[in-house]
């Protein structure tokens, strides 16, 4: 029963979501805020993984918006939205660590960073010592993310927190399934090994 | 490599839901006989856990704010070229057939019946020719007049 109710949510969100992009390519302003309200986190936080610095993520943010508004009669409604959306995104926030900062397309930064402005917002309602105990571990590893390669810290963030297919990770980032695996697995083998080093004996959940 | 080995690699992408069905069922067989790779497993399951219970930071309501107006005109500047090209389009369209309907008729009024099954040139061609040229230039100018005031226009706003 709550798979039929669960599949009947994901198949109204899909039809809202269609209608919506829909009616963008036709210029309606309702269509963007309604689009803009449901992606507005997921898209920012994407954005805020690839280059760290909420300012920076601010700017590329509105700067995906307007290519969306750019590009979206050019937008094949054949295609995952999502994976279109973030692949604006990415493109934009390429071009701009190719700009600012090229190096870090290549290398992880050295060393842990200091208080890192993921790790400043709330966790859900659980008991207080929980929930303080939480966010320093969510902090942590927020941080140690922070230390991976551009290119598996996005897969891994696209994985994990946008929880998308390997198949639509490999549509945005314009990659073979392959790839996407190794970043994967990469990713957490330097994720884990960067916790374990720093805080030995902590449970990562 | 041993049976042991190929799962240890495969572990990390198991947490990940990232195997293959045939893959996934061979991670499944061999930890149920070693304690080692499931206790690996585990470890992994619980950094993947962790992953997907990052808090999701939040752009500031100013931004969302300040991207939906600068996409918005966006919006607005797109279809507004779109306009413009279909509006150039039928004026270029109409240009032209107006010229070429006005060929027979200036060849009527200079030189009448007779002058319009002349295939010849003559002087009144070659004035037609002129005003067509000088009228065509000038529309032009005035496009590109038209054009560089509205995108000034547009910079100041």
């Amino acid at each position: 029963m709550d798979m039929i109710a669960s599949a009947a949510i994901a198949w109204e969100g899909r039809v809202g979501l269609e209608s919506e992009v829909a009616q963008l390519q036709r210029g309606d302003l309702d269509a963007l805020s309604a689009l803009l309200a449901r992606y507005q986190n997921r898209l920012y936080r994407y954005l805020l993984r690839l280059v760290r610095e909420p300012a920076e993520a601010e700017d590329l943010f509105q700067q995906t918006w307007v290519r969306v508004a750019e590009k979206i009669r050019q937008y094949d409604s054949k295609r995952n939205f999502e994976a279109w959306l973030f692949t604006v995104a990415r493109n934009i926030a390429i071009d701009h660590l190719r700009r600012i900062r090229p190096e870090s397309l290549d290398e992880p930064i050295p060393g842990m960073p200091g208080e890192s402005p993921v790790t400043r917002l709330p966790s859900g309602e659980r008991p207080v010592l929980d929930g303080i105990m939480d966010r320093e571990r969510s902090g942590r590893l927020a941080q140690a993310l922070e230390l991976l390669p551009v290119s598996q810290r996005e897969v891994l963030t696209l994985r994990f927190e946008e929880e998308m297919k390997l198949e639509e990770i490999a549509d945005v980032i314009d990659a073979p399934l392959s790839t996407v695996k190794t970043r994967l697995r990469r990713g957490l083998d330097r994720l884990r090994n960067t916790l374990e080093t720093n805080y030995p004996g902590e449970v990562w959940q | 490599m041993s049976d042991h080995e190929k799962v240890r690699e495969l572990l990390a992408l198991s947490a990940a839901d990232a195997l293959t069905r045939a893959e996934e069922e061979q991670v499944m067989n061999h930890i149920r006989t070693c304690a080692d790779c499931s206790a690996e497993v585990d470890r992994w399951r619980l950094l993947a856990a962790g992953m997907r219970r990052l808090p999701t930071p939040q752009p500031r309501p100013v931004i969302v704010e300040r991207a939906r107006a600068r996409a918005a005109i966006r919006l607005a500047e797109e279809a507004e070229h779109r306009w413009h090209r279909i509006v150039m389009l039928g004026v270029i369209l109409f240009a032209w057939a107006m010229t070429l309907i006005s060929w027979p008729v200036v060849k009527l009024v200079s030189g009448g019946i007779l002058g319009m099954l002349d295939p010849g040139l003559n002087h009144a061609w070659i004035a037609f020719a002129i005003f067509t040229t000088i009228v065509w230039i000038s529309g032009g100018a005035a496009a590109v007049f038209l054009s560089l005031q509205q995108r000034r226009e547009r910079s100041l706003a």
